[in-house]
């Protein structure tokens, strides 16, 4: 068993009590101290702190036996570490022993070795110095470091055999002596103290007299006692001196005292020793803290390129070092496998990769080549454009460019100039300068290449040098005559005033014509002279109408709200006179209306009245019959025969188109919804159809059968005007949106033509009455004539010929001619137009 | 009936499915954009313009380039798809390798990096070898361009030399096919047009100066086609060279190379033979066929067949220019017959006609100062059957030197030093600038030299591939130097003709009618001392042209008149004058008929009438501004003239 104790203070005092000295001498003569202590016990409490053997030499003040102990394992220990010389760290197994005598606590003690420390000391020296130079002051250290370092008990065994010192005895390093029994006789194996103790390698056992454990010292500030130690007992405040005291320590301590370190548990001082300075001032240098260790022993190759003569390890190899990889073997199955196959050509080393031994250029094209079939997505890069005379470097002088010219293309963006290049002209080649756009050029080619999207062209390019080539074959107008070329009798009226509507009797002699002040003139037509006039209310006139019957000679005039039949009385003879006033005012007599216009028929609206003119002097001047209708006229329609007319006026509702009959003064409203704003009505020539235009449609209707015949859609905006050929089969429709439709009501409800040629909205569509010719008039201004064969075969298309642009009439306020109206026997036109002038257009 | 069963749905058919937008594709193909750009390249697809782009689109209005769906779907089975993958898997490896250092690896691996091969892309490209010469333009135009680029970093310096070596070897060829047909000094460059076995092909060669490179130019792209037009000029010049039985690659002088011998660096070799043909004769060999050639025409002399002598001249001289060493010996011949048997011979297939006037050359020795850029000229003087030789200065091989007697023509385009004594050489030559060359080449004569002395003002040069008479067809300006040429051309051929003078002379007359006749009679002895006045035509009426011009002037017809009595040509006279008073009003007449009849057209042909309209008056304006033009500088000069020479 070993005493443990941790006792530092006294052994604190001992090493203050040492000089300093060189730390290889140290140990040993600290040994030889503690001998010589163990010897006269003098110390009761010794610490054994397990630092150094000072610890043991002079802070051990355990029990006598144990001191003796440790003595003899210290002789040995001299013994054993001679052999390692470059150990050389103070400490022995001594640690083992450390803190063993824990029940030593005298201060006072303490304080009188420390007191007694540096004459023994002294005494000590003068031993150490006779004894010799086997200094081995590490080995005890160094045992200490194996010890903790390696298992006890594989500590002996490794590494002896190539140390071993043949010098040294059997056993010096073993913690075990044969011995002979004294009880037997025979030799047993008798182990080191410190190693069966059990406690002795392991510092955690390390026990402190103070057991109050981590406590605030504090708490035992006012007591007597610093704690309990295991046993229950006080561990009483060691003595501390008063300031003289300190003073003293002070003064003899040669180190002024900075040598000791406070323990706090114990509350006692303790002073560190020469190794653990050692320690310090190494550490603090940066050095190795071991100062035995040498940097620079020569290392030892275990494992080396040079064979040994026997093998490190004992072990036999095993056999899988003698046979092949079964997994290599495989793998190199795989490769020649497809080498043989094929699959992998090896490469000879050093030759470059397969592909490049097939020579660079050869023979690719052979005389068995055949053309790719021409494909019509394949579209082959068009070639660059070959220069012109003007690329020329000494081009002709008409091709320089002026200045203007220049500085015009200056300014272009670049994709502007399309590759143009300016002209210069250079007197010799060598002037020559090079041309900067070059690789740029270039490299827009290659873009062009890869990058431009390439069309395909249905059709291959029309090779047309001239572009009257496009123009259709049609007869020469000349062929087609006779039609109206040249404006001869001018029927202006006065002021200039706006003149809406025109119309040419059905003998061709009178031609009557409704302005904008209200006034119905009548013209000598082939004179022009200005034979009568009426005034017809003061709203502009839009429609003024003769009947087309020649025994009557009488006309319909839509002024404002009024449908006013107006014959020339005056003008005709007394036959005619009679009879036409006759045929128009039967009606007053027939049908049972009064004077006072109330008609009694239910079946006539309500809101159309059939009156005469009040005064005789409006009956002498030829107004026979003035009608009242709802809504503002806007247009007036004869009936073949001339009895009938229709009238179509604005914001009127189901009103908008009335059917009225001279003879018998009835009015007729034949529509009783209505579909669209009514632009136009007409008559058909032949049969009893009725057309009405509304603003984008026109609709057929059977008058007899009193149900809609046919609905044409001309694919215009805005309906102006419609007429009908006089062989009933075809229709002409004009638009305000500048183009005129032809309809042929054989064929579909679309038109067979849509033509576009006048720059402003067309007014009036017409054709001729006898003529093949129709005319349109326009808000440009003109007045174009056209021939129109209509054949009596089915299959053969109308002819349309265009003849005669005729100019003449002023546009004002942007409105050209009005109203144009055919000559019922001559290929003649009258025109009005917004300037107020009429004329007569002739051949 | 409708189809019952199998509903159309929409973009299963159509433009819908033939065409595919770039994205698409690339998503497709897996590859980067740039790999695909390169396939694009290499392989000739482009983007197609389809005619819906949003049926094509599926309906989106988004800008898309489209291509054609088939050609993506062939590229995905393009083997150099493939390598392109490879290629990227390859770089990986490396880039590995040499970042963890292991250089074995990496020297491994970059040994066995893929490489593809274009050989198939070019065939699949070009099926038959006309199809590749249709398309040499642009290949040979960026070689070229890059054989007279410095070497950067971008270009490497291997590639310019392939250029220029590419370059050098289609030269070759040219000068020894003598194909070379047009030559057009621009302020582009030169343009060179050559007819090789039946195709045109023409290329633009910069001038000799250090060429400005942008610097947003997009190199790879550039080096990539340079990729695909170096593989197909290596061919096409393969099959061309062993169509006229020659080894290609020719062998490279290095030594003359690098003396800066140009073309001539390169030697010829035939094949079967494994003779090297000289590449120009040596000294020697010239002066001994010299010898012999002047023999011959010495004995020719004798027997007394002067006339044959310019052909025989001619025919030596060629043999002399083919530079083809008359050795070999009938059996080879043989044997040449049995490797190619179609005849190899340069001229064999063409008409006489090309023959002549490609051996335009052939018996003139031409010398080129110092200050002459030497590889054009030589090239187009070989090309046309003469022999040049050249100042030291620009480099090594020539074959004669400036004193040389035989040199007919002496090349000279340096500015004349007023009071300069003139150079002595000996022998007779002409001093002539470049352009005569060019020009001559042009107009398949030899032109006069005065006009081309050094120091006298140069007559314009004229592009060769403008088509005077399509020209002059389609109302377009005709420079009054062309309309003099193609006079001269077609008194010619009335010459050969000499047969229905009367109708020729009516044309005649149609054409000169804007002419001046001062000019008429100047020209007619500048251009062809030999042929211009041959005619009575061409003797000119004043009078009776003046009255075709203004048939209104009475007293001009009266003066015609009696011209066209004297000459018999009455009738003749009174025709022209009534035509010229007929065509006035009836032009405006029909023009307003036109206009009427116009009313008739649809709409799409309406707008084609009116494009086409707007294209020929705007033609018409620019003629007739040149017209002016011209006339305003001749009156200037007319003007200038007296001043001076009061």
């Amino acid at each position: 068993m070993a005493p443990k104790g941790s006792s530092k203070a006294p052994k604190a005092s001992t090493s203050k009590a040492l000089p300093p000295k060189p730390s290889t001498v140290a140990p040993k003569r600290k040994r030889r101290s503690q001998e010589e202590e163990d010897a006269q016990n003098a110390f009761a409490a010794a610490d054994s702190l397990g630092l150094g053997p000072e610890a043991l030499a002079f802070g051990s003040d355990g029990e006598d036996e144990d001191d003796g102990e440790i003595l003899d394992e210290d002789d040995e220990d001299d013994a054993v570490e001679e052999p390692f010389p470059e150990l050389d760290f103070g400490e022995s197994e001594d640690g083992s022993f450390d803190g063993e005598d824990g029940d030593d606590d005298d201060d006072s003690e303490d304080e009188s070795l420390g007191e007694v420390d540096p004459d023994e000391e002294a005494a000590l020296l003068a031993e150490i110095e006779a004894e010799d130079a086997e200094e081995d002051d590490g080995s005890d250290l160094d045992e200490l470091i194996r010890r903790h370092t390696t298992k006890p008990d594989e500590g002996e065994t490794p590494g002896t055999s190539w140390e071993e010192d043949p010098t040294l005895p059997n056993d010096y390093m073993k913690r075990s002596r044969t011995v002979t029994s004294k009880i037997t006789g025979q030799e047993k194996t008798e182990w080191d103290q410190e190693i069966d103790a059990g406690y002795g390698s392991d510092s955690s056992t390390e026990e402190t007299t103070n057991r109050i454990g981590n406590v605030p010292a504090y708490f035992y500030d006012d007591l007597p006692h610093i704690g309990y130690d295991i046993d229950g007992k006080k561990v009483m405040r060691p003595a501390t001196g008063d300031e003289l005291d300190k003073f003293l320590e002070g003064i003899e301590d040669a180190d002024g005292g900075w040598t000791t370190v406070k323990d706090k548990l114990h509350q006692q001082n303790v002073a560190l020793t020469e190794e653990e300075l050692d320690l310090i001032h190494r550490l603090a240098k940066g050095e190795n803290p071991d100062a035995a260790y040498d940097p620079y022993t020569p290392t030892i190759e275990y494992f080396s390129s040079k064979v040994l003569p026997t093998p490190l390890v004992g072990r036999p190899e095993p056999k899988s070092r003698f046979l092949p990889s079964k997994w290599e073997h495989k793998k190199v199955m795989k490769i020649v496998r497809a080498i043989r196959t094929g699959r992998i050509v090896p490469r000879r080393p050093g030759a470059s990769s397969s592909s490049a031994e097939k020579p660079p250029f050869y023979g690719l094209w052979s005389q068995s080549d055949v053309a790719s079939a021409p494909h019509p997505m394949h579209m082959p890069a068009p070639k660059l454009a070959l220069p012109s005379h003007n690329e020329s470097y000494n081009p002709p002088e008409e091709y320089l460019w002026t200045k203007d010219e220049k500085d015009e293309f200056n300014e272009r963006e670049k994709e502007d100039k399309k590759g143009q290049v300016i002209p210069i002209k250079h007197s010799s080649l060598r002037q020559v300068a090079a041309y900067p756009e070059f690789v740029q050029e270039r490299f827009e080619r290659c873009l062009d290449l890869y990058l431009a999207p390439r069309m395909l062209r249905r059709r291959p390019k029309l090779d047309i040098k001239d572009p009257s080539e496009l123009i259709p074959k049609l007869p020469s107008p000349q062929d087609l005559r006779p039609f109206p070329t040249t404006a001869s009798v001018e029927y202006p009226h006065p002021n200039g005033v706006r003149t809406r509507c025109v119309s040419i009797d059905p003998t061709g002699m009178w031609v009557v014509t409704g302005a904008e002040d209200g006034e119905v003139r009548l013209w000598e037509c082939a004179v022009g002279r200005c034979a009568m006039k009426w005034k017809c209310g003061d709203g502009p006139i839009y429609g003024v109408e003769w009947c087309p019957d020649k025994e009557r000679s009488l006309f319909a005039v839509a002024s404002s709200s009024k449908v006013h039949i107006i014959a020339p009385l005056p003008l005709l003879s007394e036959i005619d006179a009679a009879r036409t006033s006759q045929f128009a005012l039967a009606g007053f007599t027939s049908a049972s209306t009064d004077d006072a216009g109330n008609a009694k028929k239910h079946t006539q609206p309500a809101e159309v009245a059939w009156r005469k003119p009040k005064g005789d002097a409006e009956r002498e001047e030829g107004r026979l019959v003035e009608i009242d209708v709802p809504g503002t006229l806007k247009q007036i329609v004869w009936h073949k025969r001339g009895d009938y007319f229709s009238t179509v006026s604005a914001p009127a509702g189901n009103r908008s188109v009335l059917i009225h009959q001279l003879t018998k003064h009835q009015t007729q409203a034949p529509f009783t919804k209505q579909k669209g704003e009514v632009q136009r009505v007409s008559f058909h020539p032949s049969r009893p159809h009725f057309f009405v235009a509304t603003q984008r449609q026109i609709r057929m209707y059977d008058l007899l059968k009193q149900e809609l015949v046919k609905t044409l859609n001309p694919g215009l905006k805005w309906i102006s005007s419609l007429d009908v050929h006089p062989l009933g089969d075809n229709l002409i429709v004009g638009s305000y949106d500048r183009r005129l439709v032809w309809h042929d009501l054989d064929l579909s409800s679309t038109p067979y033509k849509t033509l576009r040629y006048h720059s402003r909205a067309l007014r009036q569509v017409a054709f001729s009455p006898v003529y093949p010719l129709f005319l349109s008039t326009s808000d440009d201004g003109s007045i174009h004539i056209f021939h129109s064969t209509v054949y009596s075969d089915l299959l053969t298309n109308p002819l349309i010929v265009p003849l005669k642009v005729l100019k003449g009439h002023e546009i004002k306020d942007s409105l050209g001619v009005l109203d144009a109206k055919w000559h019922p026997r001559e290929p003649w036109v009258v025109s009005v137009g917004a300037d107020g002038m009429g004329r007569l257009w002739c051949t | 009936m409708a189809r019952t069963g199998a509903l159309k749905k929409k973009g299963e058919s159509g433009a819908a499915k033939n065409y595919i937008t770039r994205n698409q594709a690339i998503k497709k193909l897996q590859c980067t954009l740039g790999d695909f750009r390169r396939l694009c390249i290499l392989k000739g697809i482009y983007p197609r313009e389809p005619r819906n782009r949003k049926k094509a689109n599926k309906g989106s209005s988004a800008p898309a380039s489209f291509y054609y769906s088939k050609d993506i779907q062939y590229l995905l089975h393009e083997p150099v798809l493939g390598k392109l993958r490879e290629h990227k898997a390859f770089a990986k490896k490396l880039s590995k390798a040499i970042g963890r250092g292991e250089w074995g690896l990496a020297k491994n691996l970059e040994e066995t990096k893929p490489v593809y091969r274009i050989d198939h892309i070019i065939k699949e490209r070009y099926p038959t070898f006309t199809d590749s010469l249709r398309d040499l333009d642009d290949a040979l135009s960026l070689i070229v361009l890059f054989a007279s680029l410095p070497a950067t970093t971008s270009i490497p310096a291997s590639i310019i030399t392939n250029c220029a070596r590419l370059a050098a070897q289609w030269q070759l060829y040219v000068m020894r096919t003598k194909s070379l047909r047009k030559v057009f000094l621009s302020i582009k460059g030169i343009y060179f047009q050559a007819e090789v076995q039946g195709q045109t092909v023409t290329w633009l060669v910069p001038y000799m100066f250090t060429q400005n490179i942008p610097s947003d130019l997009d190199f790879r792209i550039m080096l990539t086609f340079l990729e695909l037009y170096q593989t197909l000029l290596g061919f096409v010049f393969f099959k061309l060279y062993t169509d006229i039985n020659l080894v290609y690659p020719p062998k490279l002088d290095d030594i003359l190379d690098e003396n800066g011998a140009g073309i001539g660096a390169l030697l010829l070799e035939e094949s079967g033979k494994g003779l090297v043909v000289v590449r120009d004769e040596t000294e020697e060999d010239k002066e001994k066929k010299r010898v012999y050639a002047k023999d011959v025409r010495k004995q020719i002399r004798e027997i007394g067949l002067g006339d044959n002598d310019a052909a025989e001249k001619a025919a030596v001289a060629e043999d002399e220019a083919m530079g083809v060493a008359p050795t070999a010996t009938a059996d080879d011949a043989a044997l040449e017959l049995d490797v190619f048997p179609v005849d190899t011979e340069a001229g064999a297939l063409q008409p006489e006609s090309v023959l002549s006037s490609t051996s335009l050359f052939s018996s003139y020795f031409f010398y080129l100062s110092r200050e002459v850029t030497r590889p054009t000229l030589e090239f187009v003087i070989r090309s046309f059957g003469g022999q040049v030789g050249w100042d030291a200065v620009l480099g090594a091989g020539s074959p004669f030197d400036e004193n040389d007697a035989r040199i007919t023509h002496h090349i000279v385009d340096r500015p004349v030093v007023p009071g300069a004594a003139p150079r002595q050489h000996p022998g007779k030559r002409a001093y002539v600038q470049p352009q005569w060359v060019v020009d001559c080449i042009n107009r398949k004569t030899l032109l006069p030299t005065d006009d081309y002395a050094p120091g006298r003002t140069l007559p314009p040069h004229l592009s060769p591939f403008v088509d005077e008479d399509e020209v002059r067809e389609r109302g377009g300006y005709v420079p009054l130097e062309a309309k003099r040429i193609m006079d001269v051309d077609m008194a010619e051929q009335e010459d050969d003709e000499d047969s229905d003078e009367d109708d020729d002379e009516d044309e005649e007359e149609d054409d000169e009618e804007e002419e001046e006749v001062d000019e008429d009679k100047k020209m007619a002895k500048n251009v062809r001392p030999t042929v211009g006045l041959g005619k009575k035509g061409k003797k000119a009426a004043p009078a009776l042209l003046a009255a075709a011009k203004d048939p209104k002037n009475e007293s001009l017809l009266h003066a015609a008149e009696l011209e066209a009595e004297a000459r018999d040509e009455t009738k003749k006279a009174k025709k022209a004058a009534a035509e010229g008073k007929d065509k006035g009003p009836k032009k405006i007449s029909r023009s307003q008929e036109e206009q009427l009849a116009s009313i008739m057209l649809t709409g799409k042909q309406k707008k084609l009438y009116n494009k086409m309209t707007y294209s020929s008056d705007r033609k018409k304006e620019e003629t007739a501004k040149l017209e002016k033009r011209r006339k305003d500088i001749a009156k200037q000069k007319a003007k200038s003239l007296p001043n001076a020479g009061l």
